[in-house]
């Protein structure tokens, strides 16, 4: 036979495997037959080839299933996590917050039991169950019982009992065989034995390091077949149990993130013989999760390693929030500290937090993320504050130009069609923080739409959304964090919807379709002169000329020790888009030299004005400042604004303006997003291609 | 005559050891064809990994009513196997007979192989085995 420098063994494919066997059986004589299919040697290397694949497909998918990275069964890579102590997060139940009151009860201590049930409102034809996960008790008075702000979670409550026999299952290891578990409903205690019922409460192991022999702990984690199990110590870290224990595990099994919205609920169980209450919706139902997915596993496993437990780092913090057991979850996360923060705050952590499905948190959800999360692992001389979120809100109107013919949709279906696509590509590019406004990525989104638009523009408008106090003056400040065109009329800042307020005349008319805009501006004189360069050896006071594309404009210089001190504009003049100064020392000055000066243009700054429509429908001022636009900041100031109301369900108040450029970048706790809220986010209007 | 040289070898699927060498056994040239005919016959589809193409529809046509129709349809499914598996043969004739009393075909089937003007002839018995 010939030597095997032929064969070749890199190939991991039967057909290449057996090409190769037959290139090095070209090599010797001693069998011919090799190319016949029908040939016993072709059905040997078949044979060869087949199991030669077989084997390098096995040992590919085991080294594969070695790593996180590659590993692609859950098992595999539930079983890799476990190595950087990271539990999956399993399905995470919507809680709601209410208010029961219970009336015609005795003025006696009146409990609300755990488990209580409740049944939501139909979301998407489904009514699904709540439940409180914890006993409440309130002092009725005037036979009334109030619980305020009630807990209560989606989902059904189970239970599994096990009796501990080492015989059975040496290993102590107890499933819940319910894929829906919440895991962080759990609530275990073991009882001594069937014939004595006392029992103990465990709780779950977070700490190792302060575990000892009779710490009364299980341990949590995922299974081969992917349902959670529950083991306990070994006597040493945690207690150990003994045969005859009985397990007794409780939780609540969920749906996910299918009841999110739920906010009217009714009672389905008689509490001590009372049915008659009233039920108050506080928050509705959110923060649901779905059990955490392969992708999530292997991205944040690592992770939660390299916080090991302690929020130190940015990181740190914002992998402890993501994985907080309190059943929150959130679209985004940010921290920074305070020494970067604008004041600078030096001892503080801000956390500014997205929570999923809605656009702030709760000040108790915030209070418990502090106290139950953060805290127990932050730095101790670091204070935590968590900041809401401040959201921008791009507006997009775009005109898109298509061929008819090259597409069977309608134009209403084409609009339609574009709009959800640039909904969806805000959703994913914006909408967190430190994202970017990408004006190319949101042209491609509109064009991979569909084949027959031919090309595509658009512009954008930057909202502000709050919900102005109706109860006294405010004043507000918003930061667009871009720099505002300055308006032209009919243009620039406006507000959506209309406001009220009190006829200062006479108080008790409410003036109605109040509309805030900004004050055109077509004059722009001299603002300041600044001095760059005081200069040395003035006798008296230099002469100042503005020179410029505008007029009118003079200005008056005062010497102090033969430098110039300071410069007094004297008269703004108008129409300068650009001005600059010179310094010509007095007639007979034979000494002064070196004075320059720069010059600040008016227009950095716009007003705001209040106007409606009279009964005569002739515009009317109603005040004629309410406000300051920076349009080189992008801040918009309202001074002491006191509406009397505002034409939304909500109470709430848009302001627009249009931003100079494109390029619009978050930071810190700013959040740009197109608000799918809100149906007038993005316009698109089309318009078919003329053929003839 | 003079000394042929093998064109075709090999290896004997029985496995037989020449008693001499102690080696496996080959087959050579018309043997050696005569095999790799009748492993293609009796190769069905979907039988050889990878290759679900490769061999003849013989073991199914058995459980078809033994007549003339099933008889020509196995003398089309040998034709067909030999001109896309078997370049070395040349087929001459093909034979079918039914023997319906044994619920079994007789095939004999008469080739050249390669440039040989020698005929070869192969006779099966082709009969269900359950």
């Amino acid at each position: 036979m010939a030597s095997n420098t032929n064969i070749n063994i890199t190939q991991l494919d039967f057909s290449s495997i057996k090409s190769n066997f037959i290139t090095y059986l070209q090599s010797q004589n001693t069998f011919q037959d090799y190319n016949f299919e029908g040939s016993s040697m072709s059905v040997l290397l078949d044979i060869l080839a087949y199991n030669t694949q077989y084997n390098a497909y096995y040992l590919n998918m085991v080294a594969n299933e070695m790593f996180l990275d590659s590993a692609l069964q859950r098992s595999s890579v539930v079983s890799h996590a476990k190595l950087l102590n990271y539990t999956p997060k399993s399905a995470i139940a919507p809680s709601a917050e209410i208010s029961l009151v219970f009336s015609g009860t005795a003025n006696a201590a009146f409990t609300l039991p755990k488990f209580t049930n409740f049944t939501s409102e139909a979301i998407d034809g489904v009514n699904y169950n709540f439940v409180t996960v914890d006993a409440k008790t309130v002092n009725a008075t005037n036979s009334t019982a109030t619980f305020n702000d009630v807990t209560i979670k989606q989902g059904i409550p189970a239970a599994y009992r096990y009796t501990v026999n080492g015989t059975t299952n040496p290993s102590y290891k107890f499933e819940i065989p319910d894929a829906t578990v919440d895991t962080t409903t759990i609530e275990v205690s073991v009882q001594v034995s069937s014939t004595n019922s006392s029992s103990t409460v465990y709780n779950s192991a977070s700490n190792y390091l302060t575990l000892n022999s009779t710490s009364a702990v299980y341990f949590l984690q995922e299974s081969l077949n992917g349902n959670y199990e529950l083991y306990f110590g070994d006597g040493i870290i945690g207690k150990l149990l003994s045969d005859g224990n009985i397990v007794n595990i409780s939780y609540v099994a969920t749906d996910g993130t299918l009841a999110a919205g739920a906010n009217n609920f009714v009672l389905m169980d008689s509490i001590a013989g009372y049915t008659t209450l009233q039920i108050f919706p506080v928050v509705p139902a959110s923060d649901g999760g779905d059990k955490e997915g392969i992708n999530s596993i292997k991205f944040q496993a690592p992770k939660a390693f390299s916080a090991q437990g302690r929020a130190v780092s940015k990181n740190d913090y914002i992998t402890a929030i993501q994985q907080n057991t309190l059943g929150y979850s959130f679209d985004a996360v940010n921290v920074w500290g305070g020494e970067e923060n604008d004041p600078v705050v030096y001892g503080q952590v801000f956390i500014c937090l997205k929570p999923a499905g809605s656009y702030n948190l709760t000040q108790t959800q915030k209070q418990r993320l502090i106290a139950e999360v953060i805290k127990p692992i932050s730095v101790l001389t670091v204070t935590p504050t968590i900041v809401d979120p401040d959201y921008t809100y791009i507006q997009v109107n775009a005109s898109v130009f298509y061929t008819a013919e090259n597409t069977n949709l309608t134009a209403a279906q084409l609009t339609s069609g574009i709009i959800s696509s640039i909904q969806a590509w805000g959703d994913g590019a914006l909408n967190t923080f430190n994202s970017t406004f990408n004006a190319y990525d949101l042209l491609s989104a509109i064009q991979s739409y569909n084949q027959a638009i031919i090309t595509s523009e658009f512009n954008i408008k930057l909202q502000k959304k709050f919900l102005p106090n109706l109860s006294g003056g405010t004043t507000y400040k918003l930061y667009y964090n871009s720099p505002i065109e300055v308006g032209k009329f009919g243009s620039g800042v406006t507000s959506y919807p209309d406001l009220q307020y009190r006829d200062p005349a006479n108080l008790s008319t409410i003036i109605d379709g109040i509309y805030i805009e900004e004050v055109p501006s077509s004059t722009y004189g001299v603002d300041t002169i600044d001095i760059i360069n005081p200069g040395y050896g003035y006798q008296s006071s230099p002469t100042v000329t503005i020179l410029g594309d505008g007029s009118g404009a003079t200005a008056t210089a005062s010497v102090v020790n033969g430098s110039i001190s300071k410069i007094t504009v004297v008269n703004s003049g108008n129409n300068y888009t650009q001005a600059i100064a010179t310094i010509t020392p007095a007639t007979g000055d034979t000494t002064g030299q070196l004075g320059a000066v720069v010059v600040n243009l008016q227009g950095r700054f716009g007003t705001l004005r209040t106007y409606y429509n009279n009964a005569s429908q002739v515009k009317t001022i109603f005040n004629a400042n309410i406000g300051t636009i920076d349009y080189v900041n992008g801040i918009i100031t309202l001074n002491n604004f006191n509406p009397h109301g505002v034409n939304d369900p909500l109470g709430q108040l848009t302001i627009s303006v249009t931003p100079t450029t494109n390029i619009i970048s978050s930071s810190y706790n700013r959040i740009i997003t197109i608000d799918a809220n809100d149906s007038n986010s993005v316009k698109v209007i089309v318009r078919a291609k003329t053929t003839t | 005559m003079a000394n042929l040289q093998k064109i075709y070898s090999d290896l004997d699927l029985t496995f037989r050891r020449l008693p001499v060498t102690n080696d496996v056994a080959l087959s050579y040239d018309d043997q050696s064809v005569i095999r790799s005919v009748r492993n293609l016959l009796l190769t069905g589809f979907y039988e050889r990994p990878f290759q679900p193409n490769l061999g003849s529809n013989l073991n199914k046509l058995l459980f078809e009513p033994a007549d003339q129709l099933t008889s020509n349809l196995i003398e089309s499914e040998v034709r067909n196997v030999i001109s896309n598996f078997e370049p070395r043969v040349t087929i001459n004739s093909i034979n079918v007979t039914i023997t319906p009393d044994e619920n079994s075909f007789n095939l004999s089937m008469t080739f050249f192989v390669g440039n040989n003007t020698r005929a070869t002839t192969v006779t099966l018995l082709l009969q269900r085995s359950r």
